[in-house]
């Protein structure tokens, strides 16, 4: 039986095929994922089967029952589910509050608490979601936060659930935890649908993939007994075969250090963020960060970018100007409303006054230079997808040819064509003798560019792989296409540091 | 951005033209004609050059509060204290060319407006450093600080300055005052239009070129739209706020060069019949555009000078009614005209 059928859909955005004739069906009770590049139509497709966009023409079956959708309301009523990549929550509310919010419960006209707790109970032990219904949501961490979306939708008793990219946020602990309520979720007959980027993942856990390349569908293949090939998966997205192309590192010359953190101590509101870090950066380095968000990152970041002083112990920084591509691309990143000349002005400019066309030139030229791609000029970077507005922020950054660079999340949410751009940015920079910080949850990310690695936890470097460790231990670096990825015992042993087991 | 302008326009003509309906409803409601009611405001207002400059006149202090305001919103700042604030600026303008009366004109309004400047510039540091350093809100902190430098005011009128059982200050010599337009142009004979006019076609241009086409207006804009990405930018933020909360609020003096040099030749408590508050209407109406707010102070001036001729027949407090509905529409329709361009257009 199919879940969701979709047939002949399409949606325009102006002059742009967003989805052109898709027709595929979801089974009931299985894991689907539907692959794509930013702008490939995975996300306008999902947003149509949530209601959230109207589709031109075409018709979506859910159960063999056609549906017309005019907004969400409608799928929630029809038992769909989505959690979005950036959740929908409350901070200031607890997990039950949250929950309910929407669907209260009511006994006369108090919310029956009691009953709504029962049920989360039942739900949480079913499930195995391992997390308290009183806590506030301001308290929980990434992947907790995740657990109670997913809570959301179990207690609105939807049957399909949508995921945008839910692992992008997570630890490679959390990853397999995840995975673990998925496979309780498909056991228990619901019917998963994940938009992702990870192809091991997709390997791992999938029982059929839908290939969205340029709106259209363009593959479709069963995963029986995990036997899919991760190489042409890839191609299918990309449009073509040649990924595994990776640059040469050349030889370091590890004398200078610009940064050196010793002894590093960090309180924020009474609580102890950073916990004696020791950290050295020289230049013609990577040096990768791995860790579980919320380890300290963000406060290192912080005492390099210089928006923190109160820290006790050495702090050395050589260079006089940071370069800093920041996490959070929307929030921290750029200025959506602004264009990209307009952006890479901001900080570059070198003239106080300046004119419309100066302003496109320079849009022009980093168009060029950096491969984004872009229908118009003038649009703003908010109109852009993830990918090219990455490459764009990569740009601002790299121009003023500053000795330190930190790059923090830098290929997050973005598809593989621009990931491998982004990466060979990175090495080039390494190869002119830059001193690079580099802090990410993707090991394959962390493994292919890093020159040494430390892994992260409660505030402190708790142990650092050195060049030679990492060359045995991983895979062909940049390969972030390999298969076997998951199963290096290396990857093993990091996964567990990172969430603090030491033997 | 031409696309963006398309809008603009697009969403304030609808808010206007909503304005006209609401309004012609509510003159119906009350048993009046609309028909004759403005076609008295419009003859009132453009059927002549006294007219035409009497409106002229008014949208001058409209226009330079305007552009003061206009500079804190980019920066995201909500300044409701500009009444305060031109109030500051203004009576030291007004006491120190008392001071200061033998020196040549053009010296006596260079230091005016230097002195007035650093003044409200001042006042509206007070509240920007609380925000930048404990982040309280702007909002409440320019608010209160309206009462506290209004009374103020009063107290050094009335117990230093003031001439006798009034609440204004002495007057200026009469060769210490700027030219009335109607000696070079005859058309606006009468009316109160004075070369101040000038000076905030000035400012509203010089307003824009900051705003739109400098570095650091680019930056005031983007703390504006995203201040924790330009802080991650590497843009000092702080210092920006504070620059553009002085430079701001600074502006707003100027509404003081309008009566005090062009007008009358003394301060007088009230002076400012709460334009620090119609200009923020002006601005936002005129979506922070320092060139827009021309039109935009010239439409809120017409409604002023138009309401006066209208008095016999409906309250003239009408026009603020007016006013609150421009706002009230202009808020809620963008909203609708934004969204709906984007459904449409974006991709």
């Amino acid at each position: 039986m199919l879940a969701v059928e979709f047939s002949n859909v399409c949606k325009k955005f102006g002059n742009f095929s967003a989805n052109e004739n898709i027709s595929f069906g979801i089974k009931k009770n299985s894991v689907h994922c539907v692959l794509g590049e930013n702008g490939a139509g995975k996300s306008t497709l999902m947003k149509i089967l949530f209601g959230m966009h109207i589709p031109d023409s075409g018709s979506i079956k859910i159960f063999d029952e056609e549906v017309k959708f005019s907004s969400p309301h409608d799928a929630i009523a029809k038992k769909i589910g989505m959690v979005h990549q950036h959740f929908m929550l409350i901070d200031d509310f607890t997990v039950a509050e949250n929950v309910i919010l929407g669907n209260e419960l009511t006994k006369g006209i108090e919310i029956d608490f009691k009953s709504v707790n029962k049920t989360l109970g039942e739900l949480i032990k079913k499930y195995n979601l391992n997390i308290d219904p009183h806590r506030k949501i301001s308290r929980l961490s990434i992947s907790e936060q995740q657990k109670v979306e997913i809570l959301k939708l179990l207690y609105r008793e939807s049957e399909i659930l949508i995921f945008d990219e839910p692992t992008a946020v997570l630890s490679p602990v959390e990853v397999a935890e995840f995975f673990n309520v998925i496979e309780e979720f498909r056991a228990n007959g619901k019917t998963i649908i994940l938009i992702t980027h990870k192809l091991n993942e997709v390997k791992q856990i999938s029982d059929k993939v839908s290939i969205l390349r340029r709106g259209k569908l363009v593959h479709e293949e069963e995963n029986v007994n995990n036997s899919m090939d991760i190489r042409t998966l890839s191609s299918a997205i990309t449009g073509n075969a040649t990924l595994s192309e990776t640059m040469e590192k050349a030889g370091v010359q590890e004398n200078n250090v610009i940064v050196e953190m010793t002894d590093i101590k960090l309180k924020r509101e009474n609580v102890k963020i950073l916990n004696g870090l020791n950290l050295t950066l020289m230049s013609g380095e990577i040096y990768g960060l791995c860790g579980v968000e919320g380890n300290g990152q963000n406060e290192i970041i912080d005492i390099i970018a210089g928006f923190e002083n109160n820290y006790e112990g050495g702090y050395k920084n050589e260079s006089e100007n940071i370069s800093l591509v920041p996490d959070d691309r929307i929030r921290k990143g750029m200025i959506s409303e602004y264009t990209i000349g307009e952006n890479i002005f901001l900080k570059n400019g070198k003239t106080n006054f300046i004119s419309q066309s100066t302003l496109e030139n320079i849009s022009k030229e980093i168009i060029k230079n950096y491969d984004v791609r872009v229908s118009d000029t003038n649009s703003n970077l908010g109109s852009l997808s993830g990918g090219n507005q990455q490459k764009v922020i990569i740009a601002r950054e790299l121009e003023p040819g500053n000795e330190l660079l930190i790059f923090s999340h830098p290929t997050r949410g973005v598809d593989i064509n621009a990931t491998l751009f982004i990466h060979s940015k990175i090495i080039e920079e390494r190869n002119k003798g830059k001193s690079i910080l580099l802090i990410s949850s993707d090991l394959d990310e962390l493994a292919g560019l890093s020159d040494r690695l430390g892994v992260l936890y409660n505030g402190k470097i708790v142990k650092t792989i050195d060049s030679q460790e990492l060359k045995n231990g991983f895979l062909k670096a940049g390969d972030i296409t390999s298969n076997d990825a998951l199963n290096v015992p290396l990857y093993e042993q990091i996964g567990k540091l990172m969430i603090g087991i030491t033997n | 951005m031409s696309r963006k302008a398309k809008i603009n326009l697009i969403s304030i003509s609808l808010s206007l033209a909503a304005t006209l309906i609401i309004i012609t409803l509510l003159l119906l409601l009350i048993n009046k004609n609309p028909i004759e009611i403005f076609s008295i405001i419009f003859s009132e207002v453009f059927a002549s050059g006294y007219g035409i400059g009497q409106t002229l006149f008014k949208a001058t202090p409209l226009i330079i509060c305007g552009c003061g305001l206009a500079i804190c919103f980019h920066a995201s700042l909500f300044n409701i204290g500009a009444e305060g604030q031109l109030n500051a600026g203004s009576f030291v303008i007004a006491i120190i060319a008392l001071q200061i009366q033998d020196l040549p004109f053009p010296l006596i309004l260079l230091i005016c407006i230097v002195c007035g400047f650093v003044i409200s510039g001042v006042f509206g540091l007070i509240p920007a450093y609380i925000k930048v350093k404990k982040d309280v809100s702007e909002v409440i902190t320019t608010i209160m600080l309206n009462f506290i430098i209004l009374a103020l005011i009063n107290y050094f009128l009335v117990d230093f300055f003031a001439v006798k059982s009034t609440m204004r200050t002495q007057e200026l010599n009469d060769n210490n005052m700027l030219f009335k337009l109607s000696e070079f142009i005859p058309f606006f004979k009468g009316s109160s239009l004075n070369a101040s006019f000038i000076l905030a076609i000035i400012i509203s241009v010089i307003s824009y070129v900051f705003i739109y086409k400098t570095k650091f207006g680019y930056r005031i804009r983007a703390i504006g739209f995203n201040e924790t990405a330009s802080k991650y930018i590497g843009l000092k933020t702080n210092k920006i706020i504070l620059i553009s909360f002085f430079t701001g609020a600074g502006i707003t003096s100027l509404v003081g060069i309008n009566f005090i040099f062009g007008y009358k030749g003394f301060y007088e408590a009230g002076f400012s019949n709460n334009i620090g508050f119609t200009a923020i209407a002006v601005a936002l109406l005129a979506k922070n555009n320092p060139l827009g707010i021309i039109f935009s102070a010239l439409l809120f001036a017409i409604l002023d000078y138009g309401g006066l001729s209208i008095n016999q027949l409906v309250p003239k407090e009408i026009m603020l009614v007016v006013q609150g509905i421009i706002i009230l529409s202009i808020l809620s329709i963008d909203k609708l005209v934004t969204q709906y361009f984007e459904r449409r257009g974006a991709v």
